[in-house]
């Protein structure tokens, strides 16, 4: 029994929410996309930058000072401040600490966001990707990895694919029911970057990346930024926008490793979503949309199980009913996910998640009568994640 | 110079860690030898210089059987370094030794395709450059 607080319960709300440009975005640095949906995201919230005295934010790898990069862009100080550095984790474990400091008086108005340039610069052309992949940098070890061709986060996903297919039967039929319906949601965005339909003969059609994943199995690379602001429910109440309540969160980080234990096919997802749960007080059968990191299609398909949507291997058919879509029993990265929307760590899930419980959408875009949605982040090495579960007011 | 002719680069060989040292020297004689406790007799890999079983700082390269079985693997069709371009297909492999640690490794000597997880398979090795050898494994 995981025994969770829950006196952070709606204590505390999203009040602003926003992106920048989406896709290809040629000339704009990471921080320039983070500060530009920063903007957006004050200004949806009715806001003024000086209103703004905490900033929570996971930047490029290569900046560690990133929060403090941002706020002087912003040209404000912070009260409470850090660089968040649990990879596609960060965005809602930002959102845990800012709800936390809100509630012990530490800032009132917290800023949080990431933004990259992945298809502008950090993997713009084959030598900056390789240059991106065979991190550790130049001075420290290279051991264990290169010298066996291992190369790519794709790979490190697809050890996971092939021994949940191994286990459970789970196929690239299964896979591909995640793609084609994420695909279908991105239609209906106009920014995402995709803009073609998929279907499953062209999903089947693919080129092979690493088996089991193809090119479809993998989320897309993007320069792409979203930010959210959170505030306390009494602020919140002052504001524009109708208040999104933060109704639970939850973290947990298998540190041990990826390759440790059965953690590739059980993910952190699994303890994560209980202390959620825990915290709001629901259950998966209280959630009406679901918002899940989709670096790879597979991991949509093994956190969905982790957090009890269905049972550990019986993802393949949780997919293939058709749950994914809109209408759906569980509509799914409803604004078409890092597969087919764009690829920004996370930060996108939250924003669609945090959008879809103001019921300010066109019907097409809309979850009918969503009044809880889950959203996850998985990142780091593979073994750092958090849940965030939203509410109307 | 054409295309075809471009000569392939080498392929990265490993700069080791400083607590990795004996472990490469070992391959180079052929050796599987990986970190174990002398406290609680666990083993572990990579090598670090206490036991992530106890924390005793008690601890030895010691020879491992050199058998375990395929935990999972992938098989790269995408050439990610132009060193392996002749390589394509070939498997990647997450290998459960029988003392239990996993270690990353090729599987050789059986076709790509045939790869499956639970396989048993038994350590090579294979001398890739002057003074570099380098574990891989093959069906047992």
């Amino acid at each position: 029994m995981i025994e969770t607080s829950n006196d952070l319960r709606d204590t505390c709300a999203i009040v602003g929410i926003g992106n920048s440009r989406l896709g290809k975005v040629p000339g704009v640095s990471s921080l320039d996309l983070v500060v530009e949906a920063m903007r957006n995201a004050i200004d949806d919230a009715g806001l003024k930058v000086s209103d703004i005295d905490g900033i929570l934010c996971r930047g490029p790898d290569e900046i560690y000072s990133h929060h403090q990069e941002v706020g002087g862009r912003l040209g404000i100080n912070a009260k409470f401040s850090t660089t968040v550095t649990n990879g596609g984790a960060s965005q809602i474990l930002s959102v845990a600490l800012a709800t936390m400091a809100i509630k012990h008086g530490l800032a009132t108005t917290v800023i949080c966001g990431y933004g990259r340039d992945a298809w502008s610069r950090t993997h713009a052309n084959e030598e900056a990707r390789v240059r991106n992949e065979t991190r550790p940098p130049s001075q420290l070890p290279r051991e264990f990895g290169p010298e066996y061709g291992y190369y790519s986060a794709a790979a490190t996903h697809a050890f996971g694919a092939t021994r949940h297919m191994h286990l459970y039967g789970t196929t690239k039929e299964h896979f591909g029911h995640i793609a084609v319906a994420f695909r279908e949601h991105a239609l209906r965005n106009p920014q995402a970057q995709m803009k073609k339909p998929l279907t499953m003969e062209e999903y089947h059609a693919q080129r092979s990346i690493v088996r089991p994943f193809g090119l479809y199995d993998c989320s897309l690379r993007s320069d792409a930024a979203g930010a959210v602001i959170v505030t306390s429910r009494a602020r919140a109440k002052d504001l524009k926008q109708p208040p999104v309540v933060i109704k639970g969160f939850g973290t947990h980080n298998n540190t041990k490793g990826w390759f440790a234990d059965d953690n590739m096919v059980v993910t952190a997802a699994k303890q994560s979503g209980e202390r959620a749960y825990a915290m709001a007080g629901l259950g998966p059968r209280d959630v009406d949309t679901a918002q899940i990191y989709d670096c790879f299609t597979y991991m949509v398909l093994t956190q969905l199980e982790d957090y009890g949507f269905c049972k550990k291997g019986e993802g393949g058919d949780f997919v293939a009913s058709g749950a994914l879509r809109m209408g759906g029993a569980l509509p799914t990265n409803t604004s078409g996910g890092q597969l087919s929307e764009a690829h920004a760590e996370g930060v996108l899930q939250l924003v669609e998640g945090a959008r879809q419980m103001r019921h300010a959408y066109p019907a097409h875009r809309q979850v009918k009568d969503a009044e809880i949605a889950l959203i996850s982040g998985h990142g780091g090495n593979q073994v750092c994640h958090s849940t965030l579960i939203l509410g109307r007011a | 110079m054409t295309e075809a002719a471009k000569p392939v680069p080498p392929k990265p060989t490993p700069r080791p860690a400083p607590e990795s040292i004996p472990y490469w020297e070992a391959a180079k004689q052929h050796r599987l030898e990986i970190p174990r406790c002398r406290a609680c007799g666990g083993w572990w890999f990579p090598p670090s210089r206490s036991c992530p079983h106890c924390m005793s700082a008690d601890v030895e390269f010691k020879q491992a059987s050199g058998r375990g079985k395929v935990f999972s693997f992938v098989m790269y069709d995408r050439v990610y370094h132009p060193s392996f371009a002749e390589e394509v297909p070939y498997v990647v492999a997450l290998v459960e030794l029988d003392e239990g640690p996993r270690m990353i490794s090729n599987i050789v000597g059986i076709p790509p395709e045939d790869v499956r997880c639970d396989m048993p398979v038994t350590v090579v090795f294979d001398d890739v450059a002057e003074g570099v050898t380098v574990p891989k494994f093959k069906p047992a």
